[in-house]
């Protein structure tokens, strides 16, 4: 060691000091080398004059520069190159010989100086990877430099210099960057975890630099951890463990990062003794262990990454790891939670198709055995005369009873879930009816031993009821109500509250235990081990009266105390405003429809004593000839009354009644064709003579349709005589009584008629019954494809029912004609009927209450045996269910499509509204993300809408959305709506479908599903988004320079797809002398490899424009450079060199856009001179050059193509829109016209190709800052008069500036004064097209300045604002900013 | 360090006392030119044709003294003279 061991203190100038004057802190170094005594040099006094320039020049330069010189190739370096490259080799290094000083690159770099020293030409090499020892191990670094040789006074190659530019950054910034991109590249949204840690190994692999072995573990329930993916090692490798015991620390360390901890691990030892090396010649000393973290919970599990040990494990290396642990974190989340939502999904829609299934499977196959086991029993109980055959047959026919109406209950809970339940809701005296439904439990009340009141008193106005329905409801509650009351008593009451009708079953029965009361009206739900007259029971009964009151608008409640009683109570309102228009009709239509049988058949059977007499008891009953109490135990032949004489009609229907019939009883024959064809009748008894419709008619019509051509009909007529007998006989009347006759005849008569025509109507019964019980839906077309004919299920299923028969075609369950798409489905099927012997097709069609159904038809044409026409039969099936699977299917694949086509939130939000606007045909889908606070973001398919501006009640709809469950769908007449998680906070989606339509079950499971779908996608999406964040700030941080020199503005944006890095740049240096170098570039293609180009060629542009600032040298130069590196050739570059003082302009473009100059004037001018070929393409041509003045106050705007091409569309189009761009930025600062250049030349869907651009206003703003002191004022008045004269105003102009200025600094001064003296004021001037822009700012912590107490400070503030156009002072808690602006005229 | 200023004192040929200021004023110097000003008593030709910056330090120097005061300027100076008032109070002739 020859340098003086005390130097830092001793720090004696020496000899030759001035050689090394250029750079004060190298010099000290330089000069405590002993160089006499160590080096060949010998004493910097005598050294040559050529080494001393030379040193002087390495020293004074910014650019990172180190030379060796003379016999030992003594080295030297600069202050660059000991920040970026030399590390702790400094000072050590000064004066030694270069191959001691990089002994361990030698080998790379010795033969490459030789070649320098032996030919005197000059050498270049792009990031040249070096394993250079600077910091205490062999370090990964790359370096791009250049050799050129140094020559003696005589001319004789002596040294060399070494321009480099250390790209270690940058390589190994862009190599972690490809693979954090790739990893976040999945395009498929991610769908199970196997997958996606696939995926995962695949993109980790291809790094074995920076990963060169990974082990990721996941833990299991039991907190062991598993193997789940590995790269770069053998998985029967001993450190490759399978399984990890919960707390183990042997292989790795697993409690620190099952904590959320990473861990750093030294691999030693025998198991790590053969570790794999990735691409380096030796393996990994240390492996980082990373959790995969949780959010909110546990990590996953862990990675465990084998270090490159050629690089530290600094900021940046450690970053890089967890990010990769993030994105493997987030990939095993997602993979997670779309498993867990699927089979959520999929748990629901099995539930709902297995209830579906059930109660369609049960009804339907219910029905057909019962038809068939019910017919039979009735004909024996006819025949069979057997007391003890024919109690048995009793039994089987009570149970035939309940069975049925179990059935039925279940058939109108399948019908309201399908939303099928036909209701025809008429205006009733409720009184009226509920009482005489009550009347018919009185008997078996009374049987009980019960009290039974009824006090149904007269309501003001009609009730609208279903009477099926309501008879369901009172008969249920009755049934109840008897079944759990063993004393005291039940009441039935009818009256008015609060506006509403309101009926009341009360009971002194056992009561109900409060627990139990919730779920009371719960479907299936049966209190245990409660005291009844009865064990049976399916606990559905109170579930179907809730569901129909409901069906009515109404509620039902309970009240109960267990020991006491309960009470029900319905509420109804009056008037049809509440229920669906078309289910409404305006009077009422007839009698109760007599189901009561098998209720009132059931309560009895619950009684004591009644099973061994039931037909004597009832049979008395009858006998008695109590009018309420129809004929039990028999199926009582029906009987329709059609008589406009209400005397005779009550007169008849007690008559019929006593004698054991059900009868209905209407006012007229138009009446009484309506009812007929609704309902079988067994016999009808009419008058002649009625209005609208007379008995004749009625018969005619009976007769002429071939369904009703067999039911009997008894003529009544005042017209005695023979004539008018025939004339009833002939018109097809089956028997005639002429009034008055007595009532013993009449019964004879009808007794008569009935077993006839049930004689004679036994084929045609079984053939309705069977049809009837048919599950699929039946119906006949005659030759014109009129529907003749239906059975049950058709009613069902359509809502259409007999009495509309027949339909002709257009049928009315047609599509509506605006449907224009369904319409013409079945417009085609129609005609496949009409012309085709048999067929099959599916169609949509509508049911009578408006919504959508899908049926598969199936049909055959056939001869009528009677008539000989040509008729077609036809089934068909609700295919609804599977149509709507299958379009469940089908939308959650659109979109799927939809979300993996978007490139950013803002567009897969939209795109999905979309998808589901089509889906649902509605009228606009909108979404409100309550991001900040109440006040929402909306985005809809139809315009930009504001929250303040929505209607209220859709604002409030929104907002209880938000309140509620996520995936939980809510729906209301006007639309349906779901609440999702969302990035940047709930998300509330409302779908408007309009008014009152159906938003069905079906509808509601595809909306959960696909919204679960879309939190999915739409999360993916915003990490779409992150990743385009995080590419760009790479790009950037490749790009730099981290400092712009003022006036400058730059802007870099990828193509939005494919996110990749490209090959556009814009680079500025600046040079010794002062000027500055600006480069805009553009290499061919993009991605990894042009982005590597890129790098080389900016680099070398950066260098050469650093020796030879010459634009149209530095391009040739880059020409030679070019042809030599693959993928260079045909890059375009503008390169320039600009006064930043004067503003004069050189440049020189290779085959680049020309760049656009904008002028105080408002002309623009185009930088078309200095043009020639892109690069490499004919190597060794001299390029131009063309020089311009930047006048003060122009704007220049450097771009790649990407700004301003388009396809179909001339370059100059895209230049002329830039050139406006800028016109109208006249008054905007460059940092922020940048940003709207961007934003306003951006096609629709974003850049498709990569843009750099690069502005420059002249001259650059002037910014100072000084201290407070009013000496300063003189030398900033200097400053800013001169850089005023830049900007070419008129002198008044000046002055005034000056002025102004020079009282803000004032005042900032005296007032800083006070309390800080000397603090610091900031002074910034900016100069736009037709404004001047000052802003000063003191940092000193004075009170609010109050100027008017001062008399000449205060004059000094007047000075200021009629000197400028606009001041604005803001005083603040750490200073006061004073605002200037002058305009420019 | 105060801001370049040079007073010289004279007489016109009117016998009329003359004070030329050659440089700038402003908060660091005004005080020099109080106290020139402060030195002469009567009538006074206050001759600024030089001055190539003059601010509210300096206009506050000069009003207490307006009355006796005749002003020689540039145009320059004019807008300063004219808003604060000055102008009004003073005989001011361009140079």
């Amino acid at each position: 060691m020859t340098r003086s061991e005390d130097a830092e203190s001793a720090a004696t100038p020496t000899a030759g000091t001035d050689v090394f004057a250029a750079d004060t802190a190298i010099a000290r170094d330089l000069a405590l080398v002993d160089w006499a005594a160590t080096t060949p040099l010998g004493d910097p006094e005598g050294w040559p004059q050529s080494l001393k320039t030379t040193v002087s020049i390495l020293l004074s330069s910014k650019f990172s520069m180190w030379m060796a010189w003379g016999p030992e190739l003594t080295f030297f370096c600069n202050a660059a190159y000991r920040r970026d490259t030399l590390g702790r080799k400094y000072p050590w290094a000064l004066g030694r010989p270069a191959r001691e000083v990089w002994a361990e690159i030698w080998n790379d770099i010795g033969p490459r100086i030789d070649t320098v020293l032996t030919t005197g030409e000059a050498t270049w090499d792009q990031a040249l990877l070096l394993f250079v020892e600077r910091s205490g191990y062999p370090e990964e670094s790359y370096h791009t430099f250049s050799y050129s040789p140094l020559r003696d006074d005589a001319g004789l190659v002596v040294g060399m210099l070494c321009v480099v530019n250390e790209e270690t950054e940058r390589v190994i910034g862009e190599r972690r960057m490809a693979t954090l991109r790739d990893l976040g590249s999945d395009p498929s949204v991610v769908r199970t975890e196997q997958e996606m840690l696939d995926f995962a190994r695949v993109q980790l692999s291809r790094n074995p630099h920076d990963l060169p072995f990974t082990l990721t573990y996941l833990l299991q329930d039991d907190g062991s951890a598993a193997l789940a993916a590995l790269t770069g090692i053998d998985d029967d490798h001993p450190a490759a463990v399978k399984l990890l015991p919960a707390g183990s620390e042997t292989v790795w360390p697993t409690e620190a990062p099952v904590r959320g901890d990473s861990v750093l691990t030294p691999l030693d030892g025998a198991l790590f003794a053969d570790l794999p090396t990735g691409v380096w010649a030796e393996a990994p000393v240390q492996a980082l262990v990373v959790p995969l973290r949780q959010q909110g919970g546990a990590p996953y599990g862990f990675m465990v990454v084998g270090l490159n040990r050629y690089r530290d494990l600094d900021e940046g290396y450690r970053g890089f790891v967890e990010l990769v642990a993030g994105h493997v974190a987030t990939g095993v989340a997602s993979a997670r939670s779309y498993q867990a939502q699927e089979r959520r999904a999929e748990e629901l829609a099995e539930l709902d198709r297995a209830k579906t299934t059930f109660f369609s499977n049960i009804s339907h196959e219910f029905r057909t055995p019962l038809t068939l086991i019910m017919g039979p029993v009735e004909e024996l109980r006819h025949r069979l005369t057997d007391g003890e055959a024919r109690e048995e047959l009793e039994v089987i026919h009570r149970n035939g009873l309940r069975l049925g109406k179990l059935v039925n209950t279940l058939l109108d809970f399948s019908r309201i879930e399908a939303g099928r339940m036909q209701a025809q809701y008429e205006p009733v005296d409720l009184a009226a009816v509920t009482g005489e439904l009550a009347s018919v439990f009185r008997s078996a009340v009374d049987r009980a031993g019960l009290d039974f009141r009824v006090d149904c008193l007269p309501l003001p106005e009609s009730v609208f009821v279903d009477r099926s329905m309501w008879e369901k409801v009172v008969l249920n509650l009755l049934s109840n109500a008897l079944k759990f009351t063993f004393d005291g008593s039940i009441r039935v009451a009818v009256g008015v509250e609060d506006g509403m009708a309101v009926v009341t079953v009360d009971d002194t029965g056992i009561g109900v235990a409060a627990h139990e009361m919730p779920r009371l009206f719960e479907r299936f739900h049966r209190i245990e081990n409660a005291r009844s007259r009865s064990n049976e029971g399916s606990g559905i009964g109170l579930a179907l009266v809730k569901e129909l009151v409901g069906l009515h608008g109404g509620d039902i409640s309970a009240t109960s105390v267990e020991g006491r009683g309960t009470r029900f109570t319905i509420r109804l309102p009056f008037g049809s405003g509440h229920l669906p228009a078309g289910a409404v009709l305006r009077e009422a239509g007839t009698g109760p429809t007599a189901m009561t049988d098998p209720f009132v058949q059931e309560a009895l059977r619950w009684l004591p004593d009644e099973q061994a007499t039931t037909m004597s008891v009832t049979a008395g009953s009858v006998v008695d000839g109590s009018p309420d109490a129809p004929a039990p135990g028999a199926e009582a032949a029906h009987v329709l009354i059609a008589d406009d004489n209400a005397d005779m009609r009550e007169y008849l229907t007690r008559l019929l009644r006593g004698a054991g019939y059900r009868v209905s009883a209407v006012d007229d024959g138009r009446q009484a064709l309506r009812t007929i064809r609704a309902t079988a009748f067994d016999l009808v008894i009419s008058d002649v003579m009625m209005p609208h419709m007379d008995g004749l008619a009625l018969v005619a019509a009976l007769r002429a349709d071939s369904r009703t051509a067999s039911v009997p009909v008894l003529l009544l007529s005042a017209r005695a005589g023979q004539e008018a007998s025939i004339e009833g006989l002939q018109a097809g009347a089956d028997d005639y009584l002429v009034k008055p006759f007595a009532a013993a005849e009449l019964l004879a008569r009808v007794r008569a008629n009935i077993e006839l025509a049930r004689l004679r109507s036994h084929h045609a019964r079984w053939r309705t019954a069977l049809v009837d019980s048919l599950q699929e839906a039946f119906f006949v077309c005659d030759e014109d494809g009129a529907v003749v004919e239906i059975n049950r299920a058709f009613t069902d299923i359509l809502g259409y029912g007999p009495e509309g028969l027949p339909y002709r075609a257009i049928h009315p369950w047609w599509p509506d004609a605006t449907d224009s798409e369904a319409h013409q489905q079945v417009s085609d099927a129609f005609a496949l009927l009409l012309g085709s012997t048999k067929g099959s097709y599916t169609i949509p069609i509508t049911h009578r209450d408006g919504h959508r159904l899908w049926a598969t038809a199936t049909f055959n044409q056939v001869d009528d045996p009677d008539t000989g026409r040509r008729v077609t039969v036809g089934t068909f099936r609700d295919v609804t269910a599977e149509h709507y699977a299958i379009q469940r299917e089908s939308a959650l694949a659109a979109l799927g499509t939809c979300l993996a086509r978007a490139t950013s939130l803002p567009q897969a939000l939209a795109g999905a509204l979309d998808e589901l606007k089509k889906l649902w045909r509605a009228r606009g889908v909108m979404a409100a993300v309550f991001d900040h606070g109440d006040e929402p973001t909306l985005t809809s398919t139809d315009g930009t809408p504001v929250w303040a501006e929505l209607p209220a009640e859709r604002r409030g709809t929104l907002d209880s959305l938000r309140q509620g469950p996520v995936l939980t769908p809510a729906v209301n007449p006007t639309g349906a709506g779901i609440l999702l998680e969302f990035p940047d906070g709930p998300l509330a989606l409302w779908i408007d479908l309009g008014e009152n339509r159906p938003f069905t079950g079906e509808d509601q499971l595809l909306l959960s599903l696909l919204a679960g779908h879309l939190a999915q996608g739409l999360n993916r999406a915003h990490q779409i988004d992150q990743q385009r964040e995080t590419a760009i700030a790479l790009q950037r941080a490749i790009l730099g320079p981290a400092q712009l020199p003022d006036g400058f503005a730059v802007r870099y944006e990828p193509a939005t797809q494919p996110l990749e890095v490209g090959g556009d740049w814009y680079d500025t240096v600046s040079l010794p002398d002062g000027r500055i170098g600006i480069v805009v570039g553009d290499c061919v293609g993009r991605g990894l490899e042009a982005a590597s180009v890129m790098g080389q060629l900016r680099s070398a542009c950066r260098a050469l424009l650093l020796q030879d600032a010459s634009p149209a040298q530095t391009l040739m130069a880059l020409d030679q450079f070019a042809a030599g590196v693959p993928g260079a050739a045909c890059t375009t570059v503008f390169c320039g060199v600009l006064n930043a003082d004067t503003g004069q302009l050189t440049y020189s473009s290779a085959g680049h856009p020309p760049g656009i100059l904008v002028q105080p004037d408002g002309t623009t001018r185009l930088l078309e001179d200095g043009r020639s070929l892109p690069l490499a393409v004919r190597t060794g041509k001299q390029r131009p050059e063309g020089t311009c003045v930047i006048s003060a106050r122009s704007t220049l705007l450097l771009y790649t193509d990407g700004l301003v091409e388009r396809r179909r569309r001339p370059l100059s189009a895209g230049i002329d829109q830039a050139s406006e761009a800028l016109q109208d930025g006249r008054n905007t600062a460059v940092d922020e016209l940048a940003t709207d250049v961007m934003a306003r030349l951006a096609p629709v869907g974003g850049y498709d190709d990569d843009v750099a651009l690069l502005l420059y206003r002249h001259p650059a703003p002037l910014e100072m800052s000084f201290p407070a002191e009013s000496s300063q004022l003189a030398p900033v008045r200097k400053s800013l008069r001169s850089w005023l004269d830049q900007c070419d105003l008129p002198p008044t102009t000046v002055q005034n500036v000056l002025v102004a200025a020079g009282e803000a600094c004032a005042n900032a001064i005296e007032h800083g004064h006070r309390d800080a003296p000397g603090a610091t004021i900031y002074f910034r001037a900016e100069a736009y097209v037709d404004n001047l822009r000052l802003t000063i700012a003191d940092t000193g912590r004075w009170k609010a300045p109050q100027p008017e107490l001062n008399t000449h400070r205060g004059r000094g503030m007047r000075l200021m604002r009629a000197l400028m156009h606009q001041v604005t002072v803001t005083p603040g808690p750490s200073g006061t900013t004073v605002d200037m602006h002058a305009r420019i005229v | 360090m105060t801001t370049a200023l040079t007073l010289s004192h004279g007489r016109r040929s009117d016998g009329t006392e003359l004070l030329t200021a050659v440089g700038e004023i402003d908060m660091s110097n005004a005080a020099e030119l109080a106290r020139a000003l402060a030195g002469t008593a009567g009538p006074l030709v206050l001759d600024l044709t030089e001055v190539e910056y003059l601010d509210s330090a300096g206009l506050s120097v000069l009003f207490p003294h307006a009355e006796r005061l005749q002003l020689v300027t540039n145009p320059l100076l004019d807008p300063v003279l004219t808003i604060s008032g000055l102008s009004d109070l003073t005989t001011v002739h361009g140079a």
